[in-house]
C-alpha cells in the first residue's frame, strides 16, 4: 500500500512540476494554480505513505538516505504549501515542485527492495535525528530557493528589466521573508537534529563526536547558518546579501547531506 | 429586424463637438425616451460617456430611422448637419454588433483596456430595461457583448499592465516592497505627476505621507491634501530612515538626494528595501545611489520606457481581442439569422393548434360518451402525430437559415400553409 501510494504521490509531483513549467512558459497563472492544488494532493497522498509504511513495517519510515530523500520532499513540499496560504509566492513551486520530484525520483529506486535495518538504527533516538535534521535540511533548502528567485528577481529590477519574466515573480520583500522565516525555523531543528544525534552516536559508538567527514561538513554549514541568522537578527543584514549568503551555506550543507557519502570514506552511512 | 448603430467618438469628434453633446445628454432618460419615438425604431440602446455618444438600435426601415436618429442627435447638442456629418459614423448589422463588441472590450476606448467603459454600457442597458426599449434582439446582443468582454478580459493580457507614470510606479513599489499597507512615503517638492503617484499609492493602503519643500507653507498645503505630515527642508535626511517610498520632483538644479545620505539613511533603517522615484528633470536623486544594496531608483525615463512598453504589449493584445471579436460576430450573425424563421415557425404551430382544436370541438358531440382518460389520450394521440409531421420542416427551417438559404422556404411554408392568409 505504501508503495502504490509513493507511485501516486510520485505522478503527482510531476504533473504539478509540468503545469508550473507550463505556466512559466505561457506565463498564465492558471496553469500555476492547478498546480498548487495537485501538489497539496501529492502532499497528502505522499504523508499517507509514510504512515503505512510506519504501520505495515512497524518502525520509523525514515532510516536510509533514500527515506531521507523522500522525506525531504515532504517537508519542501508543506513547508511551500504553507507560504502559499500566507504570501503571494505562488512562483516559488516552480522551484520546490521540479526539486521535490528530483528527490523522489532518487527516492524511488529503493522501492520494494530490501527494507530490513540494523538494529543499531531502531532507537528511538535515531528517528528523531532524522525528522529534526532532515526538516531542518528543507527548510534551508527552501530559504536557497527563495534566494535564488530574490537574487534573479533583484536583478531585473535594479537593471530596469521589469517586463518579462520580472512580472511572475514575487516581490523582494515576500521572498526576503521567506528566506527569513526558513533559516529562522531551519536552524534551531538542524540544532536539534544534530544534538539529538549526538546524544544517540554516545550510546552506539561511544562518543558524542566522532570527527566524521560528514560530521564536519554539517558543523561548517551550521556556522555558516550561525554566522547568517546572527548577522540578519543583530546586525540588519537584509535582501541581497542574506539571498547570497544562504545560497553558499546550503550548497555547503547539500554536500554534507549528499556529497560526503560520496567522496569521504564515513561511519555515518547507513545505506 | 435590422441592428443598426449610429454615434460619434473621440476618434471622430473634437472636444468641442463631444462636450455640446455630452452637457445635453447628462440626464440619459430624456434622450433614450426621445429616439423610442421614432416610428421605425423597434429597440433601442444610448450610451454616452465623456468620450462617446452612441445609438443601438434595432429597426424596420433603416434609411428612413437613420435619418430620424441622425435629427435627433442634431439637435441634442445643437449643432449644424455639417458638423454632424464630419463625425458621425453609422454600422450596420455585423458592423454594428462588432463596433458595440469592440467598445464593451475597452478596444475602441481612449485608453485601451480601461475598465470603466463596461460599467457605462452595462447601465446604459439597465436604462433600457427600465425603459422597456429593448426586444429579443437587443438583450440578447447585449448579453452577448458582456459576455465578450469578460473572454477578452480573461483570455488577452489588455487590461494587464499599467500605462500611466504614476501607476507604473504603484506597481514597481509593490514589486519591491510587496504588500503597500503601513508603508511610509515621503514627497519631495510638488508636481502634479508626484501628486498623482502619491494619490494611488494611497489608494494601495501606503499609511503615512510626509511632505517636504522648500517652502514649508507649500509643504502644509500640500500635506493636507493627503492627511499627511508637512516637513522642514532641512529635516529631510532625519526623516528618510523611516520612508520607504520616495517621490522626488523639486525643481532644483542640482542633486538634492546624495549617495552618502541614503546609504546612511539605510544603516538606521537596518538595510530595509527603498524605492526612490526621481520624477524632476534635472534630476534630484544622484544617480549612484542606485548601486547601493537594497535601494532601487528610478527616473522618469525608466518609467516612461515601462509603460511604452506596457502600451506596446497592449497593441499586441488588442490583435488577440481581435480575433477573439470576430469570431464572436459571427457566432452572434449565426443566431440573428435562425431569428429570421421564428415567426414562420411560430405561426406554423399557431396555425395547427387551432385546426386541432376546432377538429376536437366539432368531435365533441360523438366523444362525449368517452371517459375522460380516453379523450386525454386522443388529445396526446393527435398532438404527437402532428408534432412528428411539424418536426421535419422546422429543423430543415433552422438549418436552412443557419446559411443564408431559408427565404425561399418560408416563402413556400407561408404559402403552401397559408399563413400570411392565417395571420390576418
Amino acid at each position: 500500500m505504501d508503495v502504490l501510494l509513493f507511485k501516486i504521490a510520485l505522478c503527482a509531483y510531476l504533473i504539478s512540476t509540468l503545469g508550473y513549467i507550463t505556466s512559466l512558459l505561457v506565463k498564465r497563472v492558471l496553469a500555476a494554480r492547478v498546480s498548487t492544488w495537485i501538489l497539496s494532493l501529492a502532499f497528502i497522498i505522499h504523508g499517507g505513505s509514510f504512515l503505512f509504511r510506519c504501520i505495515e513495517t512497524g518502525h520509523s519510515p525514515f532510516i536510509n538516505l533514500y527515506d531521507s530523500l523522500s522525506f525531504f520532499a515532504w517537508i519542501i513540499t508543506g513547508t511551500y504549501l504553507a507560504f502559499q496560504v500566507k504570501t503571494k509566492t505562488r512562483v516559488l513551486g516552480a522551484f520546490v515542485s521540479p526539486l521535490a520530484f528530483l528527490l523522489m525520483m532518487v527516492a524511488s529506486v529503493q522501492l520494494g527492495g530490501d527494507v530490513s535495518i540494523s538494529s543499531i538504527l531502531q532507537g528511538r533516538l535515531v528517528t528523531i535525528h532524522v525528522i529534526l535534521s532532515v526538516s531542518g535540511e528543507a527548510l534551508f533548502a527552501l530559504a536557497c530557493c527563495a534566494g535564488v528567485m530574490y537574487l534573479i528577481q533583484e536583478n531585473f529590477i535594479k537593471n530596469k528589466k521589469v517586463g518579462g519574466y520580472s512580472r511572475l515573480l514575487p516581490s523582494l520583500r515576500d521572498l526576503d521573508r521567506v528566506n527569513h522565516v526558513c533559516l529562522l525555523w531551519g536552524f534551531p531543528l538542524l540544532t536539534l537534529g544534530v544534538i539529538a544525534g549526538s546524544i544517540w552516536a554516545r550510546t552506539a559508538w561511544g562518543s558524542h563526536w566522532q570527527w566524521d567527514p560528514k560530521q564536519i561538513w554539517t558543523l561548517i554549514a551550521w556556522v555558516f547558518y550561525a554566522i547568517l541568522l546572527h548577522q540578519r537578527l543583530a546586525i540588519g543584514w537584509k535582501g541581497r546579501k542574506v539571498a547570497l549568503f544562504s545560497i553558499v551555506a546550503f550548497l555547503i550543507l547539500l554536500f554534507a547531506f549528499v556529497g560526503a557519502n560520496t567522496f569521504f570514506i564515513t561511519s555515518h552511512k547507513f545505506m | 429586424m435590422n441592428i443598426i448603430l449610429i454615434g460619434i467618438n473621440h476618434r471622430t469628434a473634437p472636444v468641442e463637438i463631444r462636450e455640446k453633446l455630452s452637457i445635453n445628454c447628462e440626464d440619459n432618460d430624456g434622450p433614450l425616451v426621445e429616439i423610442m419615438e421614432i416610428p421605425q425604431i423597434k429597440e433601442s440602446l444610448f450610451l454616452s460617456t465623456c468620450n462617446r455618444v452612441e445609438v443601438l438600435a434595432g429597426v424596420a426601415d433603416v434609411h428612413s430611422a437613420v435619418e430620424n436618429l441622425k435629427s435627433v442627435i442634431f439637435s441634442l447638442g445643437n449643432l449644424s448637419s455639417e458638423e454632424l456629418e464630419q463625425c458621425i459614423y453609422i454600422y450596420h448589422s455585423n458592423d454594428a454588433v462588432r463596433h458595440l463588441f469592440r467598445v464593451a472590450s475597452s478596444i475602441d476606448s481612449m485608453v485601451m483596456g480601461e475598465p470603466q467603459i463596461l460599467g457605462q454600457v452595462k447601465d446604459a442597458y439597465s436604462r433600457c430595461i427600465e425603459h422597456n426599449s429593448s426586444g429579443v434582439t437587443l438583450n440578447k446582443l447585449l448579453h452577448h457583448a458582456f459576455r465578450v468582454a469578460k473572454r477578452v478580459r480573461t483570455e488577452t493580457g489588455i487590461a494587464g499592465n499599467a500605462v500611466s507614470v504614476s501607476f507604473a510606479a504603484v506597481k514597481l513599489a509593490k514589486k519591491i516592497l510587496g504588500d503597500l499597507k503601513g508603508k511610509t512615503v515621503l514627497l519631495v517638492g510638488a508636481g502634479e505627476m508626484s501628486e498623482l503617484a502619491a494619490k494611488h499609492l494611497m489608494g494601495s493602503g501606503v499609511s503615512r505621507i510626509i511632505v517636504a519643500n522648500r517652502t514649508y507653507r507649500q509643504a502644509v498645503k500640500l500635506a493636507d491634501d493627503f492627511h499627511g505630515t508637512p516637513i522642514n527642508f532641512d529635516l529631510l535626511e532625519e526623516n528618510l530612515k523611516e520612508v520607504d517610498i520616495v517621490i522626488s520632483s523639486t525643481g532644483a538644479p542640482g542633486y538634492i538626494i546624495k549617495k552618502d545620505v541614503i546609504a546612511s539613511a539605510l544603516r538606521r533603517r537596518k538595510n530595509r528595501l527603498m524605492f526612490l522615484i526621481d520624477i524632476a528633470v534635472p534630476r534630484d536623486i544622484d544617480p549612484e545611489v542606485n548601486t547601493i544594496d537594497n535601494v532601487y531608483l528610478y527616473n522618469i525615463d525608466n518609467l516612461q520606457e515601462i509603460v511604452d512598453e506596457n502600451v506596446s504589449i497592449r497593441m499586441r493584445e488588442a490583435e488577440k481581442a481581435e480575433i477573439i471579436i470576430d469570431e464572436e460576430v459571427l457566432n452572434f450573425s449565426g443566431w440573428l439569422k435562425t431569428l429570421e424563421a421564428v415567426p414562420t415557425i411560430v405561426s406554423l404551430r399557431k396555425k395547427v393548434g387551432e385546426i386541432i382544436d376546432s377538429e376536437l370541438q366539432k368531435s365533441a358531440s360523438w366523444m362525449r360518451n368517452l371517459g375522460e382518460e380516453e379523450k386525454e389520450n386522443i388529445k396526446i394521440l393527435i398532438s404527437s402525430v402532428t408534432n412528428k409531421m411539424l418536426h421535419d420542416p422546422i429543423t430543415g427551417l433552422k438549418e436552412e437559415s443557419q446559411n443564408d438559404g431559408a427565404a425561399p422556404y418560408i416563402a413556400a411554408i407561408r404559402r403552401l400553409f397559408r399563413l400570411d392568409d392565417a395571420d390576418e
